[in-house]
């Protein structure tokens, strides 16, 4: 038996060796052989990282009862938990783990493959015409030989290149393909600023083939299915595999490949003949942090012109943060109108947005109105980060408001009235530029907690400052970096606003404007 | 120019004013006097719809301001009012709060209401305050910023509710020498008041008003000097009365002699009549601590303005001894003070209490 498992790990670590060769001209995959004797047996009762939702997940809660199952929201944070010793294996496919070899010395595979799947493009129920189409399709790029050559240039030779793709035809319209952009080479990846990939290229190709433009859409990977069923996009085109489970939910396309399921670890943990659970890689993160600063601005900002991603996803951050704060401070006024309008309706209706506004977590109402109330709808994502944001902001500055008009004594408005104004000029001259100056302060706290809240955009399709340090994590798995990075830059966004506010603050403050002198009347 | 007619005001079931019928005519000057709680503070209001009358009609220059159609935002601007609180708006400095509702309502230059401003802050004495913030200035400035404020609408007639009854007694006569000054000038107002001096000198016509209607008017001497009705007169009275009930032993004596103070320095009773005042309400409490039994005991001061009496009555539980009849050790130097500053006594005794009745000496 041990005899056996021994020449199993050695022909996969020659397989990986062979493979790693294959795509990246044999610069370290030195393909060490490990001295101890470790099989999947060993990990049942570990720590294992999979990716939530992924075919992956669903094996090891059946077959590792033992261990502890660690779901992560991508892929490269499941990998980054394996490199950082958070998990002491994981799970993933057998065409994608070499790429994470070649970026990252260190991992290797162990045992054989636990299960193997077949990969489809998932397509929503019902839409047979689509799925009709994309088989016809497969169909064809096998027969005239386009997909012998796609398998041999990213699965086999690791050239990455993105083959120019005949545009298509005339104008049909567009097709919604959702991606986990994050999903990682050889089938797709972030780079230079574009997708590219094994998946992105048939994408593309089937396009053409539909004479449709392709628009992506980025979605963790355990949303997809969600996104698909609730027709946010038309299909999906990330490595799906068939299931029994979500063929109730959606269709699928014949199969496109197949994948084999592997356990990776760190080699250090199996070297030594038995599995140490590992305490991370700490020691070495920090020399690398020292050492290799100038290495790591380079390959997460000047690599594949990253920064380009860096940049685009600060200005969605701002764009989200701005008109959030915009929408939210204005239909803010309208809440707290209703909450202090005589009529008992009004005044419940607004008592009641409220208090389920502040007792939700903004993320869960982010999803109900992309998912649920947006539904079919065809929204921009951006937009719905920019409605569900607002609506949480009003909800707090609301009662900020109402706290800071409440505040002003009445006898300022009976005076307003009785010299001649009318109530509305009342509140605009005298009871609102009070209530600014006093709820200020708050507001800018509130403020602030909003621009800092919404790094989960990422989780509805949308590309922000959090979600680009993701995809470029995903590309250099390198934690340290991107997320001091992203750290920093949220901390300038949030400086460089308070500081705008502050001017205001200054400029409103009765007692900090200047009077003009008595010389001037 | 206001015409009031069968004007009348509940809140819920309290009946406030019931049935008041008034007319005031160009350039009258008119205070409105009456206990607390007997609605002249809401017929003020009522005037100007701070609150919306329940009932009756209201005619300003024979518009009818009840009326759905009038727009009462423009009778308004011509009929500014003075709040005890003064209601300074608060982020705006002092000459801004003058400028303010010109600039906005009757569509002048800021250069022109800075210029009509600071003229009127000159009227009321602040004109070197201009810039500073409501809040950085007295109760006695406030409230003249707040009369500026009010002129500066140019308006034809003035309402002020109590405007010095929020004040300390130091401050009131700043603000009631500059709406005296403004009496003369020709303006319509209309004062509710607790100064019976003040209101005795300025007004052209006294309303009473009490249970809800205007229960007397008149001139300030048929008001102040021979009230017709029984009410005005007790009310009258009671002005030039002070009353304070003192439970047991153990009161607040500084309170007291506080009370006792202003109610002197409102009538104007002189500093040695006053003195010797303040030292009989003392002398006769100490006497009287010495029997527990005298408490509670009900201290009322009267004066008489016409002839100068100043008169203190000391009412105590039936069965107690006259403290100036106290003999021996306690009442020895006290008793001596007391029959010094005394003109002459009454002491009268009944089943239900005690009455002692002091005189002061004229000074």
């Amino acid at each position: 038996m041990n005899q056996i498992m021994r020449i199993r790990i050695v022909i996969s670590v020659f397989l990986l060796a062979m493979s790693l060769v294959s795509c990246s001209g044999g610069d370290h995959a030195s393909g060490s052989r490990s001295k101890g004797s470790v099989a999947v047996e060993d990990f049942s009762t570990k720590r294992i990282a999979v990716l939530l939702g992924s075919t992956h997940d669903q094996y090891a809660r059946k077959h590792f009862p033992q261990a502890t199952i660690q779901e992560y929201k991508s892929v490269p944070d499941m990998i980054l938990a394996v490199k950082t010793g958070k998990a002491d294996a994981g799970i993933y496919n057998s065409n994608q783990l070499p790429e994470v070899m070649h970026e990252q010395s260190g991992f290797m595979l162990v045992g054989k493959p636990l299960f193997s799947a077949d990969i489809a493009v998932g397509i929503g129920k019902g839409n047979d015409g689509l799925r009709l189409s994309f088989n016809s399709f497969l169909e064809e790029i096998r027969r005239n030989g386009v997909y012998d050559d796609m398998v041999t240039r990213w699965l086999k030779t690791g050239d990455y290149r993105m083959p120019a793709i005949p545009e298509a035809p005339g104008d049909q319209g567009s097709i919604i393909v959702g991606m986990s952009y994050n999903m990682g080479l050889p089938f797709t990846a972030f780079s230079d600023n574009r997708l590219i990939g094994f998946n992105v290229e048939m994408v593309e190709r089937f396009g053409a083939y539909l004479g449709k433009r392709v628009v992506y859409e980025d979605y963790e990977f355990g949303n997809l299915i969600a996104a698909l069923v609730t027709g946010k996009i038309d299909m999906i085109g990330s490595l799906l595999a068939i299931t029994e489970e979500r063929k109730m939910k959606i269709d699928y396309s014949d199969p496109y490949i197949n994948e084999d399921a592997y356990l990776f670890s760190l080699r250090k943990h199996v070297a030594q003949g038995g599995v140490q659970s590992g305490s991370g890689d700490a020691g070495d993160t920090f020399g690398t942090v020292i050492s290799g600063i100038e290495q790591s601005f380079r390959s997460n900002i000047v690599e594949e012109d990253r920064w380009k991603l860096i940049v685009g996803g600060l200005w969605v951050t701002v764009v989200i943060s701005f008109f959030a704060t915009l929408l939210g401070t204005l239909f803010g006024g309208v809440i707290c109108f209703l909450r202090m309008s005589k009529n008992r309706m009004f005044r419940g209706a607004a008592r009641a947005y409220i208090s389920i506004m502040r007792g939700t977590p903004v993320l869960v109402v982010l999803m109900l109105i992309f998912y649920v109330v947006f539904a079919s709808v065809n929204i921009d994502p951006v937009m719905v980060a920019v409605i569900a944001f607002g609506m949480n902001f009003a909800a707090y500055v609301s009662e900020m408001y109402r706290s800071g008009i409440e505040s002003i004594d009445r006898g300022q408005t009976e005076a307003g009235i009785a010299m001649g104004f009318s109530r509305f000029d009342v509140f605009r001259y005298i009871i609102l530029p009070q209530t600014v100056v006093r709820i200020l302060p708050v507001y800018k706290g509130e403020f602030i907690s909003l621009v800092k809240m919404t790094s989960i955009v990422g989780y509805i399709a949308v590309q922000d400052l959090t979600k680009a340090s993701d995809i470029i994590r995903s590309r250099t798995f390198d934690a340290f970096f991107p997320i001091i990075m992203v750290a920093v830059l949220y901390y300038l966004i949030s400086w460089s606003l308070l500081f705008f506010l502050d001017r205001i603050e200054k400029k409103i403050d009765p007692k900090k404007r200047k009077q003009p002198s008595i010389s001037t009347f | 120019m206001i015409k009031i007619e069968h004007l009348s005001k509940n809140f819920g079931t309290l009946n406030v004013l019931r049935d008041i019928s008034v007319e005031i005519g160009e350039g009258e000057v008119v205070s409105i006097i009456g206990p607390s709680g007997t609605g002249k503070s809401t017929f003020l209001r009522c005037i100007n719809l701070l609150d919306q009358p329940s009932g009756g009609s209201i005619r300003i220059r024979g518009v009818d301001i009840l009326a759905p159609r009038t727009d009462i935002a423009k009778i308004r601007q011509k009929m500014n009012m003075v709040f005890q609180s003064f209601n300074l708006f608060s982020h705006l400095s002092v000459l801004e709060n003058l400028t303010l509702a010109p600039v906005k309502l009757l569509g002048k230059s800021p250069e022109e209401a800075r210029t009509k401003g600071l003229q009127l802050l000159k009227l009321v004495g602040l004109a070197e305050k201009y810039a500073f913030c409501p809040d950085e200035l007295s109760g006695g400035q406030k409230q003249r910023v707040a009369i500026a404020r009010c002129l500066a609408m140019e308006p034809e007639i003035i309402l002020f509710d109590e405007p010095t009854s929020a004040l300390d007694p130091t401050m009131i006569s700043e603000v009631l020498s500059v709406i005296r000054r403004l009496a003369r000038q020709g303006l319509t107002m209309l004062i509710v008041t607790h100064e019976m001096d003040f209101a005795r000198d300025v007004s052209s016509r006294v309303l009473y008003m009490d249970e809800g209607v205007i229960y007397e008017q008149g001139r300030p001497r048929e008001i102040f000097d021979s009230p017709k009705r029984e009410k005005t007169r007790a009310f009258i009275r009671k002005q030039q009365s002070s009353f304070h009930h003192i439970s047991s032993a153990v009161f607040d004596l500084y309170a007291l002699n506080a009370e006792i103070e202003g109610f002197c320095s409102r009538l104007a009773v002189g500093l040695k009549s006053r003195q010797n005042l303040l030292l009989l309400v003392e002398e006769v409490l100490q006497l009287s601590i010495g029997s527990p039994s005298s408490f509670p005991l009900d201290l009322t001061v009267n004066y008489e303005e016409k002839t100068d009496m100043l008169e203190l009555l000391c009412e105590t539980p039936p069965g107690t001894m006259n403290p100036l009849q106290l003999e021996g050790e306690q009442a020895g130097i006290g008793l001596r003070i007391v029959t010094n500053i005394l003109e002459k006594h009454e002491f009268q005794q009944s089943a239900e209490k005690n009455r002692l009745v002091l005189y002061l000496k004229k000074q």
